[in-house]
């Protein structure tokens, strides 16, 4: 299935991309994606924390991808 | 009623009210951009969001605040994109029938809107480099 990542912040500096479209197996949940992003990071990425977004919504960290999903893992925010 | 606007482009701020007859209480926040970042120069701050979510968190946001203090009109714009230290990111205006309660609102809507309201900011250091702000409070 393929599935859309966002990047912003610290994701995007780390991997250097806005946007990444990936196929995945089916059945692949969100913290196998993150994992799967960390390692693609090489490091940069250790010790930031990341919430999942999924679809424009917040969602736990357990959730099985659908084909298509737009996924961003936001790292902490800072409006203001 | 609340009013939430991302604007990209310097902020138009709201209009103070001398017609609200309940409303003893106009409390209004500014959020501007500092000279330094950890203790070093920067020349100004760039805001991205993540589109969508961003003012949808923001929309709920207000109208959790409005729910949960018992003040009347809760108007917000926050600013994306470039801008340079001494201006404007974040404004906001409470209007509500005593002080205290505007103020607790105020504060209350501000740290959730650190915490859950997807926007970032990237420093432009002095030597024109732009690196993401570790910077962030509650």
């Amino acid at each position: 299935m393929k599935i859309k990542i966002k990047c912003f912040s610290q994701v995007k500096y780390a991997l250097g991309e806005d946007v990444l479209d990936m196929e995945l197996d089916s059945g692949t949940t969100t913290s196998q994606l993150e994992k799967l992003i960390r390692e693609k990071a090489n490091g940069k990425l250790d010790g930031v924390s990341l919430r999942i977004a999924l679809n424009q919504k917040y969602v736990p960290d357990e959730f099985e991808l659908q084909e298509g999903d737009e996924v961003v893992f936001i790292p902490p925010v800072q409006g203001g | 009623m609340i009013i939430v606007e991302i604007v990209n482009g310097p902020i138009k701020f709201f209009r103070s009210d001398d017609n609200r007859q309940q409303d003893g209480a106009e409390l209004i926040f500014n959020g501007r951009v500092r000279a330094t970042e950890h203790g070093k120069n920067i020349t100004a701050l760039e805001y991205e969001q993540y589109e969508g979510m961003a003012e949808t968190e923001l929309t709920q946001l207000a109208e959790e605040t409005v729910g949960k203090f018992p003040i009347h009109d809760l108007f917000c714009k926050h600013r994306i994109g470039k801008i340079n230290v001494g201006e404007t990111s974040l404004h906001v205006v409470i209007w509500s029938k005593h002080r205290k309660e505007g103020l607790e609102a105020m504060t209350w809507f501000i740290t959730e809107l650190k915490k859950r309201v997807p926007i970032w900011k990237w420093a432009i250091m002095e030597d024109g480099r732009k690196i993401p702000s570790e910077c962030s409070h509650e």
